[in-house]
């Protein structure tokens, strides 16, 4: 039972289709270098851009997408709170980003059985971040900036960069899928 | 008659709704200390020692303990013998968050129209709920709740006459299906009677309720303790990535109701559990 076992990876972005073909539902990850920061109406905006026939200002090959919409920064700080948002809500958008490159993607709760199929065809996992521990992650954040979209406010596309940022490998290539597997080894009904 | 005055009120709102952000309650702290000791699924107790880290992250650097700072609700039980001075409850309470949101550099999540709306930058306005009540107290329970874990709030309509083990399948098969995408461990409330109307708010009223509270009603408290148990069997766990703690508290809330309907209200608090009384 592979949700049972404790294995932990350290990877750096961007990753390749070699390095997310190793991890397996349940592993821990420490990730670090640059991801990008994104939530539903950042996705809607680079959707739009996308059908009009343009390009956006964001390296997607190999690299790492996160659900996420940050507090305000307070002064002396790199970065507000940046916990995971919900994925399901960016399933719609997920193949999409898939097809440009992203090789992972970060955010919390369970997602849609077709985004669990994008995942396994395009070869992208699916990571959770412990969700509502905000103040926790954002102190792995070493470096942030808006990379587009300023005007979307906390929905502005972000780079930032991380270092060890703790993630859970929540959908992996092969098929697993924590949530249902979690779920059946605690069943007790 | 008492007169409350509006700066009062303000300055309450805004500290409790600081507070309620960026510390999490002893009781909550305790709760989820818990949890994580109760914890046997290794991915669940992973997700729960990083839910007690963040506790003294958000501590130490004065920030929220999650980005999402929520939509502020609120009940106002005020008394007929009730005055505010210089401002009205909704200006004043609006006021209140007003300032604990910019103070505390927390997110603002209200647009002012679904549709054709734009973030009001300030995160007013609340949701208000009022009771006038006779005597001169006036009380606030605040209650903040994220987008994710309101996103799970159920209504369920039954047949009149509704066995508990009916109720109970509704609670189990709506948890079971919802839970892991509100932010597990959960606080549950369910509002059962009323109208269909009332049932929700029930199930908030539920969530009103502080941590470690007993239901006075014998009956209610041994089915409140059952169905804790009983999510807890579910193995969704910490986060949904599988384990026993699932939900820390179940409250029921009941009211009288029509002979035709039987109204069943759910709603959630995730981990990060935002409830404050304040009163005069």
């Amino acid at each position: 039972m592979s949700a049972l076992e404790e294995r932990e990876f350290v990877l750096k972005t961007p990753l390749s289709v070699e390095e997310v073909m190793m991890l397996r539902v349940g592993d821990v990850v420490s990730l670090s270098g640059e991801l990008y920061v994104a939530r539903d109406a950042t996705h809607r905006r680079m959707l739009e851009i996308w059908e009009r026939g343009e390009e956006i200002p964001a390296q997607l090959a190999g690299s790492v997408l996160y659900y996420a919409g940050p507090t305000p920064t307070p002064p002396h700080e790199v970065i507000g709170s940046i916990g995971p948002t919900t994925s399901s809500r960016m399933d719609r958008y997920l193949e999409a980003f898939l097809a440009r490159g992203v090789r992972a993607t970060i955010g919390k709760g369970p997602r849609s059985e077709m985004a669990r199929k994008l995942c396994e065809k395009f070869k992208a996992v699916y990571f959770v971040a412990c969700g509502g521990a905000g103040a926790y992650l954002a102190s792995f954040v070493i470096q942030k900036e808006v990379c587009a979209y300023e005007d979307l406010g906390a929905q502005a596309l972000l780079r930032i960069v991380v270092r060890d940022f703790p993630l859970l490998v929540a959908y992996d290539v092969h098929g697993g899928d924590i949530f249902e597997e979690g779920k059946l080894s605690f069943r007790k009904r | 008659m008492k007169v409350v005055k509006a700066p009062e009120i303000i300055q309450a709102v805004e500290q409790s709704l600081w507070e309620l952000n960026v510390f999490g309650s002893r009781g909550l702290r305790e709760k989820m200390f818990w949890a994580w000791q109760e914890e046997e699924g290794k991915s669940g107790r992973e997700m729960l020692s990083q839910i007690l880290e963040n506790y003294a992250v958000a501590e130490e650097k004065k920030v929220p303990l999650c980005q999402d700072t929520g939509m502020v609700m609120a009940e106002i039980i005020m008394g007929e013998e009730v005055r505010i001075e210089g401002g009205s409850i909704r200006e004043v309470l609006d006021e209140g968050i007003r300032r604990a949101y910019e103070r505390g550099y927390f997110r603002k999540s209200i647009i002012s129209d679904p549709f054709f709306g734009k973030n009001t930058q300030d995160n007013t306005p609340g949701i208000y709920f009022f009771d006038v009540v006779k005597g001169d107290r006036l009380q606030i329970e605040l209650l903040v709740k994220g987008g994710g874990c309101d996103n799970i709030t159920t209504l369920t309509v039954l047949e009149p006459g509704s066995s508990v083990e009916e109720v109970e399948r509704v609670v189990l098969q709506t948890l079971d299906e919802k839970a892991a995408r509100a932010c597990p461990p959960l606080v549950v409330g369910v509002g059962i009677g009323g109208s269909a109307l009332y049932a929700l708010f029930l199930a908030h009223r539920a969530l009103s309720r502080p941590l470690g509270s007993i239901h006075p009603d014998p009956r209610y408290r041994a089915l409140e303790e059952k169905w804790l148990q009983d999510l807890n069997k579910l193995g969704i766990g910490p986060q949904g990535v599988g384990g026993k703690v699932t939900c820390l508290e179940v409250r029921i809330e009941t009211h009288p109701c029509h002979i035709a309907s039987f109204p069943v209200g759910i709603a959630c608090s995730c981990h990060v559990f935002r409830k404050k009384t304040l009163w005069w």
